[in-house]
């Protein structure tokens, strides 16, 4: 394959049918992680007999991009609603209105897709989802209402800043604290603790599923060792933090003395006096927890963890010692700085002309865009598309078994070929392929593909043997071991 | 504190098992057939052995967790219950066709999800020590060829070369698999996938259609298949979210909705299974048990000892394998878990020696590589 196709492939979503092809691609590569581009996609697609149409390639309209508090607003309403249908009845279409008004995992979804598809910053848009898929976020309480805000607010805003930034953004965003369910957890000797303790039918005390996590996965990795009186420790840190979204602003002022859904820190449920994580003394309140992430991001292990983790997404399965090294070298001397970090990525990536194999969710965003296909809807058909040949996109990532909106293990998808080698994953790639080619009125053939990314002879003779079809011929080349990944520069 | 009741139909949908399916004979194949078949559930998260086998007669029981012990639990015996989720599994209880082991454990002793679940599948020494599954050992030690069927490659059948797996997959317009196309691809990925692509192709040959994606009907029809002559001796069922930090709930709620899957997956088998019933055996196993106090949000955290639930027609007389260790804080692992007196590793030796005809110094250190696992066989099998 052509070089600069070889890295749009490796650290990006490859060059759409009208883009540009850079000169210098490690340059290139390496600005795009300060590409300023707007989120971008399509209003609606029509379809005509083979004619598919997308409308013109837009900016998302902000009403389909609200902040925290309207993201919150309307999961009280939902769960309102919710409560209303258990006492009485509500009929199929008053559930489903509810949903379409006052959820935002779906409209987050199609976002997802369509800044993979149009956007102009594919490398930026890979190691979003690198972070993503690093900090998982699932959707459990009706969580979907507030994943894409983390996805953009906590991950992509910092993807410029330090690690450390990313990390307590992201540790004290409520998609988190949902999801590993700090948000009831109370130390023992917390007030709400010692209040409950005379009153029947009260709970409070420690939940240690996210102080785990921040150790296990997001820093350091059970390599440090560290003690269930560090997890606990950890646990009691991060004791007090979040909010369900149900409290409303003024009782948020009440109990946190702010009124920000994203800075919430109830003292009423912390636990007093200093803590020590990994034999690091964190002082009480609301201050203790940047200590400890601070401490954690910058901790050898976490370096070397997470290190590990970048080489075996972008660069390799098995990653070389050397380039594990170098990434943890650049990572030491910028105490995180992200750029730089990113930069070494981007840098080792290149120089390696080792295969690697690609999630099934950017292999399909990278066949849709050097075909030029229309295979996702636009944000107008959220709640009411439904087209014989070109599945909803919720669906699609059903199909594909990968998404960051689904409720799932928290250590995330694997970047390693052996957990997605398989018939069925294979048999879906064959399938996927064959739909785009039938419904996505592609824009460019198999051939003027090959040509442009400079097709291996094995991958042409592949192609060149399956015979005249052109629906064989597509397929052959988007399942060919090169574009999936697995053949060697 | 919002009670969220899904309806079952939502519930089933986010519930998503999925079913592995491995060791098909060759079509022929009858030569040293093993005499069984081997299920195994896996339990993502971490099941909790005390709220789904009460031990009600030890009296710590309700006084450390009353608000997440249920209360309608049928009686097993004078000191075990049984969680009502469990209906199918009370009928076959009843009929002398079900057992229980209690406070044990796959010796994991470190709480991490993804390390115990590693080395649930792996079954070697230690977490992450092993590239292969122990099902997928036991199957190339039976000398079984075979396939097994799910979206991702399971560690638990890894290591054997003939495994492919299944999930119903509907992808809208796509054109039929054509077994030429397929075959061409497969030359093509000869260096690593070649595999796999021909278990694609096998597919493409088959006609499997779509099968429904609940846990339940994937046992049935995991059950079926495996009910035919040459259908496979193996099969998998991972069910998730057994890690209720919060909101546990007792005789209803988070945890009992997971147990009512593993009701709905057994019972789903002995469906599908018809005949066959009689030389089957299913097991769970979950990566640890959790822990006996309640902890701050009415949940639990990650803990050790747990019970382990065996089901099926190879089983002549119901009964709770235990040596109970007592729940007292001084009687527990690290003054929080339940303690593991049984090493799991030999439960599942024994189901290995059960259905496959393995010989328990070979399972032991073959495929569990431990030359000295005890033997508990007779406890269960007896």
């Amino acid at each position: 394959m052509d070089e600069k196709f070889r890295v749009s492939q490796k650290l990006g979503l490859m060059f759409k049918t009208d883009d540009d092809i850079p000169k210098n691609i490690k340059s290139w590569a390496i600005s795009q992680l300060h590409e300023k581009s707007p989120v971008l996609g399509i209003k609606s697609v029509s379809r005509v007999g083979s004619t598919t149409t997308p409308s013109k390639v837009m900016p998302w309209p902000e009403s389909l991009q609200p902040d925290l508090e309207e993201r919150a607003r309307r999961w009280r309403i939902q769960r309102a609603f919710m409560e209303l249908s258990r006492k009485e009845k509500k009929s199929n279409s008053e559930i489903q209105r509810n949903n379409q008004e006052n959820l935002f995992g779906r409209t987050d979804e199609l976002k997802f897709s369509h800044r993979n598809v149009y956007g102009n910053d594919q490398v930026r848009i890979r190691f979003m989802s690198f972070w993503t898929n690093h900090f998982t976020m699932g959707n459990i309480h009706d969580n979907q209402n507030v994943i894409g805000h983390a996805m953009d607010e906590a991950i992509l805003a910092n993807l410029n800043n330090h690690f450390s930034e990313m990390l307590y953004k992201v540790t004290t965003h409520p998609a988190m604290l949902i999801y590993l369910d700090n948000i009831w957890s109370a130390g023992e000797n917390s007030k709400k603790a010692k209040d409950c303790r005379n009153k029947v039918d009260c709970q409070a005390g420690l939940n240690d599923n996210l102080g785990r996590e921040l150790l296990e996965l997001h820093t350091v990795s059970p390599s440090a060792n560290y003690t269930e009186d560090d997890i606990r420790n950890s646990a009691k840190v991060l004791a007090g933090w979040g909010t369900m979204l149900e409290e409303t602003l003024k009782d948020m002022r009440k109990q946190g003395k702010t009124t920000d859904h994203w800075n919430f820190f109830k003292k009423y449920y912390a636990e007093p006096g200093n803590k020590t994580v990994m034999g690091k003394t964190i002082s009480s309140g609301k201050g203790g927890l940047r200590q400890l992430t601070d401490f954690l991001a910058n901790h050898e292990h976490t370096i070397k963890h997470i290190s590990t983790k970048l080489c075996r997404h972008f660069i390799s399965d098995s990653p070389k010692n050397s380039d594990i090294n170098q990434i943890a070298n650049t990572w030491r001397q910028s105490k995180g700085d992200l750029d730089k970090i990113h930069s070494k990525v981007i840098e080792l990536a290149i120089l390696s002309k080792e295969a690697k194999f690609q999630w099934p969710m950017t292999w399909i965003f990278q066949v849709i865009r050097l075909s030029g296909a229309t295979y996702i809807h636009g944000w107008d058909q959220i709640y009411n598309w439904y087209d014989d040949a070109i599945m909803g996109n919720n669906e699609i990532f059903e199909e594909l078994g990968q998404s960051f909106w689904v409720s799932r293990q928290p250590n995330g998808y694997s970047s390693k070929k052996e957990e997605w080698l398989s018939g069925e994953m294979f048999e879906r790639r064959v399938r996927f392929a064959s739909a785009i080619f039938r419904g996505g009125d592609t824009k460019h053939s198999t051939e003027k593909i090959m040509d442009r990314i400079g097709a291996s002879n094995s991958t042409r003779n592949l192609v060149n043997s399956v015979g005249s079809s052109k629906e064989n011929r597509f397929i052959a080349l988007m399942c060919s071991p090169e574009l999936m990944g697995l053949e060697s520069a | 504190m919002h009670k969220f009741n899904l309806t079952r139909r939502d519930f089933l949908k986010t519930t998503g098992a999925s079913l592995f399916l491995a060791g098909m004979p060759i079509s022929g194949y009858t030569k040293d057939k093993p005499p069984g078949t081997i299920s195994v559930i896996l339990l993502e998260g971490g099941m909790d052995g005390l709220t789904a086998v009460p031990p009600f007669g030890d009296p710590d029981l309700v006084r450390m967790r009353k608000i997440i012990t249920p209360e309608n639990y049928l009686k097993l015996n004078s000191f075990f219950g049984l969680h009502p989720s469990f209906k199918a599994l009370a009928g076959l209880f009843a009929n002398n066709q079900a057992s229980v082991v209690h406070a044990t454990s796959i010796p994991y002793l470190k709480r991490s999800h993804f390390e115990g679940q590693n080395w649930m599948e792996g079954g070697g020494l230690s977490p992450f020590s092993e590239k292969s599954g122990w099902l997928g050992r036991s199957l190339e030690l039976a000398n079984i060829p075979g396939r097994a069927l799910s979206l991702d490659m399971p560690l638990i059948l890894r290591g054997h070369n003939e495994n492919d797996n299944f999930f119903p997959s509907s992808i809208r317009n796509s054109s039929k698999l054509k077994t030429k196309l397929i075959d061409a691809i497969s030359m093509a990925h000869a260096k690593e996938s070649a595999d796999v692509y021909s278990k694609v192709s096998n597919k493409s040959k088959s006609g499997i259609t779509n099968i429904p994606r609940d846990p339940s009907s994937l046992a049935k029809y995991a059950g079926k298949v495996m009910s035919q002559d040459d259908g496979p001796l193996a099969s998998v069922i991972r069910i998730k979210q057994f890690d209720t930090h919060a909101r546990q709930g007792a005789d209803i709620g988070k945890h009992a909705d997971r147990l009512s899957i593993i009701d709905d997956v057994i019972g789903g088998y002995r469906e599908g299974l018809g005949d066959a019933w009689d030389r089957s055996i299913i097991l769970t196993m979950t990566e640890f048990g959790r822990t006996v106090a309640v902890n701050g949000t009415t949940g639990t955290e990650h803990g050790y000892g747990t019970a382990g639930i065996l089901a099926g027609g190879v089983i002549s007389k119901s009964r709770v394998i235990s040596q109970w260790p007592g729940l007292a804080k001084s009687d527990q692992f690290e003054r929080r878990d339940l303690m593991s007196t049984i090493d799991y590793w030999s439960v599942c030796a024994a189901c290995i020696e059960k259905a496959l005809g393995l010989d328990h110094d070979l399972i032991a250190s073959r495929v569990f590589l431990k030359p000295k696992l005890p033997r508990v066989f007779d406890y269960i099998f007896s």
